[in-house]
């Protein structure tokens, strides 16, 4: 076979085919196309990160207050927890389309996909905290008396808290175990941040249901603090993932998006409540101002994170090389 | 016995040839008209019911005054890489994403539920999700048509099966079957890896640049049953540089969130507890 450089040794000279630059280079990308897809994740997974998060920090709260000097804030927090442990499979539910192939998700256990954990984390953790409602219910009089033998406190409510741990931060696992550039390079952070998130809106929800129905000041004070621990963490978090992220975090953290973030969840849902709680105003009006705030911040840092996520699958070149 | 493809960029003469058997075969709709302008490329990309996808990479001219190069006009038909170790498989909460017993990576579409995970864990951008009606007939485990079938909404996830039902009776995958120069070839892997290895040398010492993409790089993806012989950085072809299994990075996030949960909790418990006693 003849080659080029019997054919033509001129340009096997300068170089054509050896291809050290006399060859057109290829370019950097292709044609600014997309490599990676986005989920088709819409409303219902935000709602769902965002109801998540308030229903394991409950769950958390549960076993962290002490029922003995707060039987209100304890029962609170074991009706919203039950309330919330409800709806949420009926929101995942809900974005499969055709309802019944939620059961295919219980035909397998699988350690290495946060998805199977976090259905199967979710079936576990509604029992305990079933039992804490009907326990609960027992006790106020609204069932039988009798059935507070099914709520054994010492064995349910350290499961509901450890489960609402989990419950609380795997989704934050599960979107940084993809592939899209500005989640997989959150590994740490993203799961941080979001059961911080979930802690102070457990609170803040709390509190708000609290304010709402007469509930005792010292309650509502002792959960705005916590709240505003949790949250500063949340603020501190999110402030170290901008730095980390660099250009990765522009579609989070840049633009419209960036400042919609700053407004409603640092400022309004973190800065704004922690500075009510160190005023010298009280009353129920401002714990339901601040809690609400706090509400809306988790909900839009959920969005945020989601719509962000969507769009860093946009960007070949975060797309080529990949978070570790 | 592990199949797949070897793909060489350097034959392909982007005659589309593969795209047009894949989609017939397999009972794919078509993707509608557009215009891209992206040289001849109007696929634009894999996607849950293209499975086959011709790039086209066409040099621009030369800016005015920069040394002159020799144009190229560069085709590859990409594929589902069918990784050893796959982002959507492990993604996959139902167990619908599986290794056939020709180690290709499987979705059995009546076993998933449209959750669409594996959309977003695929380090190349390559499952979608598609109606649910479209491959159903052919794949159901039971072979009936399901009424519920008739469904737009979520649907199940798609990509390339390894044309499996075409392997079960031992028939080549539909796009090496119709390639007309080869460069798609189907087989045993390791018989296709050495037969890469030796074309890769002899261009070489052609002066050719040619390199393998998804055979002995040492990513977390493991080596790709279906490889490619490239001449050109793996991004101009919208192949991820440095691919990364994504469920590496849970353990990390398990621990973080672990530590942000205790010390919050600490300090719940301080507050909560001892204060008021």
């Amino acid at each position: 076979m003849r080659e080029l450089r019997d054919l033509s040794p001129d340009a096997s000279a300068r170089g054509a085919a050896a291809g050290n630059g006399v060859l057109a280079p290829l370019p950097e990308t292709y044609y600014d196309r997309p490599l990676l897809k986005k989920p088709h994740w819409e409303w219902e997974v935000i709602t769902y990160l965002f109801l998540g998060g308030i229903m394991g920090g409950s769950g958390l709260l549960v076993a962290i207050t002490d029922e003995k000097k707060d039987p209100e804030l304890s029962r609170n927090l074991r009706y919203v927890t039950f309330a919330l442990a409800s709806t949420c499979p009926l929101i995942l539910v809900k974005h499969l389309g055709r309802p019944e192939r939620f059961l295919h998700m219980l035909r397998i256990f699988k350690w290495r996909s946060a998805m199977s954990m976090g259905v199967w984390g979710l079936i576990a953790f509604s029992a305990p905290v079933t039992a804490g409602a009907i326990g609960q219910a027992a006790r106020d009089g609204l069932i039988p008396r009798w059935l507070r033998w099914l709520h054994p406190r010492p064995l349910t409510d350290p499961l509901t808290a450890v489960l609402g741990a989990f419950i609380g931060s795997y989704t934050g696992v599960l979107l940084s175990a993809t592939a899209l550039p500005l989640w997989g390079i959150g590994k740490r952070h993203i799961p941080m941040f979001s059961a911080c998130s979930g802690i102070a809106g457990a609170c803040a929800a709390n509190s708000l249901i609290l304010a709402l129905t007469g509930g005792s000041e010292e309650s509502i004070e002792k959960l705005e603090r916590f709240e505003t621990f949790a949250a500063l963490a949340e603020l501190a978090l999110l402030r170290d993932f901008r730095r980390h992220a660099g250009s990765i975090g522009d579609p989070m953290f840049a633009g419209a998006r960036g400042a919609k973030l700053t407004r409603h969840t640092e400022i309004g849902g973190i800065i704004l409540p922690a500075v009510f709680s160190v005023l010298p105003i009280h009353g129920r009006w401002k714990t339901v101002v601040s809690s609400v705030l706090t509400l809306i911040g988790g909900y839009v840092l959920r969005e945020t994170l989601i719509e962000a996520g969507k769009n860093s699958a946009d960007d070949p070149r975060a797309a080529s090389r990949q978070p570790e | 016995m592990a199949s797949g493809f070897f793909t060489d960029t350097t034959l392909c003469i982007g005659c589309k040839a593969c795209e047009v058997a894949c989609k017939q075969w397999n009972e794919l709709p078509a993707d509608g008209y557009a215009f891209t302008g992206d040289s001849y490329d109007n696929t634009g990309a894999l996607g849950g019911t293209t499975w086959r996808h011709v790039a086209f990479i066409e040099s621009t001219p030369d800016a005015p005054g920069a040394p002159p190069t020799m144009n190229r006009w560069v085709m590859m038909s990409d594929v589902c890489k069918h990784c050893t170790n796959a982002g959507c498989m492990e993604a996959c909460p139902t167990g619908a994403i599986i290794r056939n017993e020709f180690d290709d990576v499987f979705i059995q579409p009546d076993v998933c539920n449209g959750c669409g995970y594996c959309v977003p864990s695929c380090p190349f951008g390559v499952v979608d999700l598609i109606d649910h009606q479209v491959i159903q007939p052919r794949f159901a485990s039971d072979g009936r048509t399901d009424d519920n079938a008739v469904q737009t909404h979520g649907g199940v996830a798609g990509k390339c099966t390894l044309c499996y039902d075409r392997q079960k009776v031992g028939l080549v995958p539909a796009c090496a079957k119709a390639c007309p120069t080869d460069s798609i070839q189907f087989g045993d892997v390791d018989e296709l890896k050495d037969r890469a290895r030796k074309r890769v040398a002899d261009l070489q010492s052609r002066g050719v640049d040619a390199s393998l993409y998804g055979v002995d790089e040492k990513t977390s993806v493991g080596d790709l049953n279906a490889f490619f012989l490239l001449t050109g950085p793996p991004a101009a072809y919208n192949l991820p540089e440095r691919p990364v299994l994504p469920s590496t990075r849970q353990p990390a996030g398990y621990v973080s969130a672990a530590l942000a949960v205790t010390g919050l909790a600490l300090i719940g418990l301080a507050l909560f507890r001892r204060e008021s006693a």
